[in-house]
This record gives structure tokens, C-alpha cells and sequence, in this order.
């Protein structure tokens, strides 16, 4: 792993200037005008991710997959990031090693200036424990275990973890704190999952297809509720999502195919969940 | 953490019910059949030493050995100074002493012909047995002194004889020495046996009654073929096996003849041998019974394998959520533990209950040592987790985007 950030190092040198524009593997895309960026980025101005060159191969028998091509880009405090793209584009390794649950096979990632790429299995599961809060697109509830006690289960974990009774109040299932995941919807196991991640008080909220597998009302009301969390707390999220629409609602939107992001594009005007429609 | 972990493992097995209790089962048996066999050891070595100690466990017999080669001579036997010689050199260690003489004949009575065996006693025999005196009392000094003829019979004998356990008062004639003589009940005694005592003792057809030991002097009534001794009560082991020596080597010198001469059998060496034998064969018995309890253990790592795959994607969110590999494995040690835990306990409660059924069934009380229950609840926690690691470790080291993909 210290060799792989090394090579990411050996290869920053190689690349050109990276403050002034994007490396994005030399692929044709239209950049965000950085000077726009920033204007409208003033409220971003602390930078929390730095991800640079990474790749990541996988080896499916004889053949190897490249999942992520020559990946390049910066993430701010406070950002909403959707990450659109097809099934197979990569996103989702892509939310995964920043997570921490996957490795990268080259290339450096920085969370804070602490260079993740780098660390051990031991040091990712603290990563992932003091700063990171994950929503699957399958909830992924224990099934033995009730809202309330899922919520606990990850504030438990967490150094410094929101009130869980006060979570379950926010998305609005308090009254079915005692219920198991088997008893209920899919958007209220989808909220209690959020209350679940957001209970860690986690700087870095990731979100794998999170309204994939609802209905658009109920896709509309996590969105909301992940839109709040953003806003309130001023913590940044990525959303992963192959839903155009879903896209409408981000500060920024990595738009990404073949394991290589081919353009970003920033929202001058983020639009309201509500106004959200598939 | 733990807390969470417990209730994790409890919420797991209360949504598999039948599952975890038939997993338990294996456990149940294992642990009921070792508490139950090492009962039964602990219950028969206990039954065969209270035999033993109704007789009086520092009980010990001597007589010439005439199998030998040494050749038998009348002048071996045992006379009247030779009891009073060892009395006085041994004083209060030797804390009784008799001829150790019985007859058994026929005894007519109104009620028919009984078998009944007279059994020689000093006065201060009774001190060293388990019998109580129901009716009337036992010898005096007198009556042995002056060679009364009076008996102390069982409440059994009584019954037989005079179809009344309340018999004190009345008469039996029996032949003693070629006579017959008369002989006066001036008491009775109970000894206090369980039915699967009276089975270890065997089937004796004959009646007990007790007579004055001093007409077992033999046909001259000087000598007596053989001695009862009892050691002082205190007496174990090491220290009575060393008392019955001195005893022994003091008397070949007394009567001129070497220590092989005599022989002694000697009732707490034997108790302690038999109860040795006793107590090995439970403890094999147990280690037998322990192989089921190794099936029951086999059975938990089999339902935790199985469970471990079953909650791959629990394993995985967890992992995402930032548990540790350490966390995970406490997770389904506990789990495993607390299955073996409570199977334990429900088989040392089967067993304890059972055993005392059948014990009350039985009028038999049984012995359930604390110490095999300690060792039992143990060895299944053990078990528990030992079987446990396995699966709990396949789990904890499992890639949490391998587990996170599974379907």
C-alpha cells in the first residue's frame, strides 16, 4: 500500500500543473471553469479530499478489469457530490475506497490531509469508524436487531456519536423504534439506515444508490432528508446514481463511464429534492 | 461494545429458536450424561463406603496363616492374655477388641425355622457400628464378664422369629458350642439400609443377633481362632495402615512367630481400594459421557459455519461501519458461548433433577458434587467457545466489499 502511494506521488510530478486544471487521464471532456468554481465555491473553501491518479485493476480469472482509470479530483467540506454514471462505470469502487473499504492499485487519496491510500486494514476500520458514514442502496439493517438498536449499533462505534433517540425523531420513526427491519417499508428501513450513518456524526456521508430501490415519493423524501443533513450540519456527501435527475440536487455532479470521470459539472443553483422528478 | 455484541448474539438465536435449541440439545445431553454418570459414581462410592463404615471402618480381622507353609499350631491362636497384653501396649489407639466369633444354626419358634447367625460382641461394639438399639439396650460389662446368655437382635430377626419387632423379653434356644442353650432378647436393633444398599450387600437368608463375645473362646473356651480389632475412629489411611502393621509385627513377636504368620484384612485398606477402583471407573465413565458433549460442541461450530455465511452482508455493513476484525469475532464467540452456556446449564438442571427423582424414587440419597457442576458449567463455556473460533474467525477476517457484494 506504501508502494501504491508512492507510485501516485512519482506520478503527480509527471502530471501537469494540477492547480490549475483537472487531471482527468487526458480524457476529452469539458471542464468546470475553475475560476467560476470558486466563485460560486466560497462556501467550500476547505478542501477535504484530494484524490489523485487512481487506479484500480481487478482480476477476474485470467482477465483484468480496470475498474478505475486514471481518476483525478478534489472534494469540499460541505459539498453535495452526485456521482452519475452507468452500472460497471466504477462508481461504486470508486465510493468504496474513499470509504475506506477498498484499496486502490495505484494513485494517492488524502481525507484531511491524511494520506488514506496508504494506511492499513487496521487503520481504514478507525478511518471508517471516526469519519465515515455509509447508506447502501439495500439499507442493510441487522435484521435481529430493532431501529433503535441498529442506530445504537453504529453510534456505539462511533468516538463522538449523535443522540440516537434524537436521530430517530429526525426521520421521523421514533414511534417504531422498537420495530424490526423485517416489519417495515422500504423508505422507512432506508431512514433508519440514514439515522443509522448520520448518528456516527460522520464529516463524510456516502451514499451507494441510496433511493434506488424506491418509489419516487420515497426517493424524494430521503433525498430531502440527505439534503437536510448537508445543509444543517454542513457535511459533505457523495451520492452514487445512475438517475439523471437525482444529479439536479448537487453542488457538483462527477459524471463518470468506463472507470474514468469524463466531465464535472457544478450546479450554480442546486435544485430542491421536491422539485425532483423520475 | 460487548453489551451490544451480547445482545446481538441473544437476538440471533431467539430469531432461530428451533435451530439454536436443537444446537443446545447436543450440549444438553453432553453436559446432563457427564453430571449424571459422575452422580452415579459419587452415589455408589458413597453407598459402598457407608457399608463399609457399617461395619466400622477401622474395622480390621486377624488370624493365623494357615494357607502357609509356616504350619498351623494350636499355640497361634489367641488367648484370653493374649487380648489383655494388647490392650495394655496399645492403650487407646486400639479402641476395641474381640474374639471375633459367630455361629449360625436353626432356630424353631412358633413362627418356624429361622437361619440365624450369633455374632460375638463386647459390650462397647456397638459404639463402633451404625445400628441403633430400638428396644430394651445393649451388653453390659457384666453380661460378658459372666457369660450371660442374652442376645441383641435385628428388628428384621424379631419379626421372623417372633412376628413382633417388639420381641424384648422373650427366649430362642440355639446351639452354641454343641449345646442348647437359651438365650434372652434383651434388645433390639435397626440397622438403617437403602434398598440399593441391601442389593450391594447381597442376599443373606439369615437373621443377626448379637451375643456376648466371651463365649468364642473355642472348644476349651481359652482360645479364640481369631481377632476383631477397631483402631481409634480417628484412624485414616496412612495412620491406620500403619497402626494395623505395628499391630500386626507386635503380635508375631508376642506369640514367637514372624509378621507373615498372620494375616489381617483390613476394612479401611480394602474401602479405600475399592473406592479407588470406584472412582476410576467414574471418571472413565465421565470422559465417555465427554465425547457426547465434543458432538454437541461439533454441532455448534457446524450452526455457527452456517450462520457466519448466512449473515455475510451483516458482516459486511458492519465491517463498513467501522467494527473491527475484534469486535466481529467477540460477536460470534459470544454468540457460540452463549449457546453452550445455556445448553450447560438446562443439562445440569435435567440431570440434578433427574438424579434426584430417581434417588427420591429409590430412597437413595444422591450426591451431586458442586465442584463436577462448577467443572461441567465450564468445560461447555469452553467448548462453546473453542468450537466457536473457527467460524468466529472465518467471519472476522472476511473482506467487507466480498460480503457487502454477496447475495
Amino acid at each position: 500500500m506504501i508502494n501504491n502511494a508512492k507510485k501516485g506521488r512519482e506520478k503527480e510530478s509527471d502530471a501537469v500543473d494540477f492547480t490549475s486544471q483537472y487531471n482527468t487521464g487526458g480524457a476529452d471532456i469539458s471542464l468546470t471553469d475553475k475560476k467560476s468554481y470558486n466563485k460560486s465555491a466560497g462556501k467550500f473553501e476547505h478542501k477535504l479530499i484530494t484524490a489523485r491518479n487512481i487506479y484500480k485493476e481487478f482480476t477476474l480469472g485470467e482477465v483484468k478489469v480496470k475498474a478505475l482509470n486514471d481518476v483525478s479530483f478534489d472534494v469540499y467540506e460541505g459539498e453535495l457530490i452526485v456521482i452519475l454514471g452507468p452500472s460497471g462505470s466504477g462508481k461504486s469502487t470508486l465510493l468504496n475506497i474513499l470509504g475506506g473499504i477498498e484499496t486502490v492499485s495505484s494513485g494517492y487519496i488524502t481525507y484531511m490531509d491524511i494520506d488514506i491510500s496508504s494506511m492499513n486494514e487496521k487503520e481504514l476500520t478507525d478511518f471508517r469508524r471516526s469519519n465515515i458514514g455509509f447508506i447502501f442502496q439495500f439499507y442493510n439493517l441487522m435484521p435481529n436487531l430493532t431501529a433503535l438498536e441498529n442506530v445504537e449499533l453504529a453510534a456505539e462505534m462511533s468516538p463522538d456519536p449523535l443522540d440516537p433517540d434524537e436521530l430517530l425523531k429526525q426521520v421521523d420513526l421514533w414511534e417504531r423504534r422498537e420495530h424490526y427491519p423485517g416489519k417495515m417499508s422500504g423508505g422507512q428501513q432506508q431512514r433508519v439506515a440514514i439515522a443509522r450513518a448520520i448518528c456516527k456524526n460522520p464529516d463524510l456521508l456516502l451514499c451507494d444508490e441510496p433511493t434506488g430501490a424506491l418509489d419516487i415519493a420515497t426517493g424524494v423524501q430521503i433525498l430531502k432528508l440527505l439534503v437536510d443533513f448537508n445543509k444543517k450540519y454542513n457535511k459533505t456527501i457523495m451520492i452514487i446514481t445512475h438517475n439523471e435527475n437525482v444529479a439536479k440536487i448537487a453542488d457538483r455532479v462527477f459524471y463518470i463511464k468506463d472507470g474514468m470521470i469524463r466531465k464535472i459539472v457544478e450546479n450554480e443553483n442546486p435544485a430542491d429534492p421536491d422539485e425532483v422528478v423520475w | 461494545m460487548v453489551v451490544e455484541n451480547l445482545k446481538m448474539a441473544i437476538a440471533a438465536l431467539v430469531a432461530n429458536k428451533m435451530r439454536s435449541f436443537l444446537t443446545m440439545l447436543g450440549i444438553i445431553i453432553g453436559i446432563g450424561s457427564v453430571i449424571a454418570i459422575v452422580a452415579i459414581g459419587d452415589t455408589v462410592r458413597r453407598i459402598v463406603s457407608s457399608i463399609y463404615e457399617n461395619f466400622g471402618a477401622t474395622q480390621s480381622i486377624i488370624y493365623p496363616n494357615f494357607q502357609d507353609d509356616s504350619g498351623y499350631r494350636l499355640s497361634d491362636d489367641f488367648t484370653k492374655d493374649d487380648i489383655e497384653t494388647l490392650k495394655k501396649v496399645f492403650g487407646n489407639q486400639l479402641a476395641y477388641i474381640d474374639t471375633n466369633g459367630s455361629a449360625s444354626g436353626d432356630v424353631k419358634t412358633r413362627m418356624g425355622i429361622n437361619k440365624v447367625t450369633l455374632t460375638g460382641a463386647d459390650y462397647n461394639f456397638i459404639d463402633f457400628q451404625s445400628f441403633k438399639i430400638t428396644s430394651g439396650r445393649f451388653f453390659s460389662q457384666s453380661d460378658i464378664k459372666q457369660q450371660r446368655y442374652v442376645a441383641v437382635i435385628e428388628d428384621t430377626a424379631a419379626l421372623k422369629m417372633f412376628g413382633t419387632e417388639n420381641a424384648t423379653g422373650r427366649t430362642f434356644r440355639q446351639k452354641l458350642n454343641g449345646a442348647l442353650r437359651e438365650f434372652l432378647v434383651i434388645g433390639i436393633y435397626h440397622l438403617d439400609i437403602s434398598p440399593v444398599q441391601k442389593l450391594f450387600m447381597g442376599n443373606n437368608q439369615s437373621v443377626s443377633a448379637y451375643i456376648p463375645s466371651s463365649f468364642f473362646y473355642g472348644n476349651d473356651e481359652s482360645t479364640a481362632f481369631s481377632l476383631r480389632i477397631f483402631a481409634d475412629k480417628s484412624f485414616k489411611g496412612e495412620k491406620l495402615a500403619r497402626f494395623n502393621n505395628d499391630f500386626i509385627e507386635y503380635l508375631a513377636k508376642m506369640k514367637n512367630r514372624k509378621k507373615e504368620d498372620y494375616y489381617i484384612v483390613d476394612v479401611g485398606a480394602q474401602m479405600s481400594q475399592v473406592d479407588q477402583f470406584l472412582g476410576g471407573v467414574s471418571v472413565a465413565m465421565g470422559g465417555i459421557a465427554a465425547i457426547s458433549l465434543l458432538v454437541g460442541g461439533i454441532g455448534i461450530m457446524n450452526i455457527m459455519l452456517v450462520s457466519v455465511t448466512e449473515r455475510t452482508r451483516e458482516i459486511g455493513t458492519r465491517k463498513a461501519l467501522g467494527a473491527t476484525t475484534g469486535d466481529i469475532l467477540t460477536q460470534f464467540l459470544i454468540e457460540s458461548a452463549v449457546i453452550s452456556a445455556i445448553g450447560g446449564t438446562i443439562g445440569i438442571i435435567i440431570a440434578s433433577a433427574g438424579m434426584s427423582i430417581v434417588g427420591a424414587l429409590l430412597k437413595q440419597s444422591v450426591v451431586i458434587k458442586p465442584v463436577a457442576v462448577l467443572l461441567a458449567v465450564g468445560f461447555s463455556a469452553v467448548v462453546g467457545i473453542f468450537f466457536g473460533i473457527y467460524p468466529a474467525q472465518k467471519a472476522a477476517k472476511r473482506d467487507p466489499i466480498e460480503c457487502l457484494r454477496y447475495e
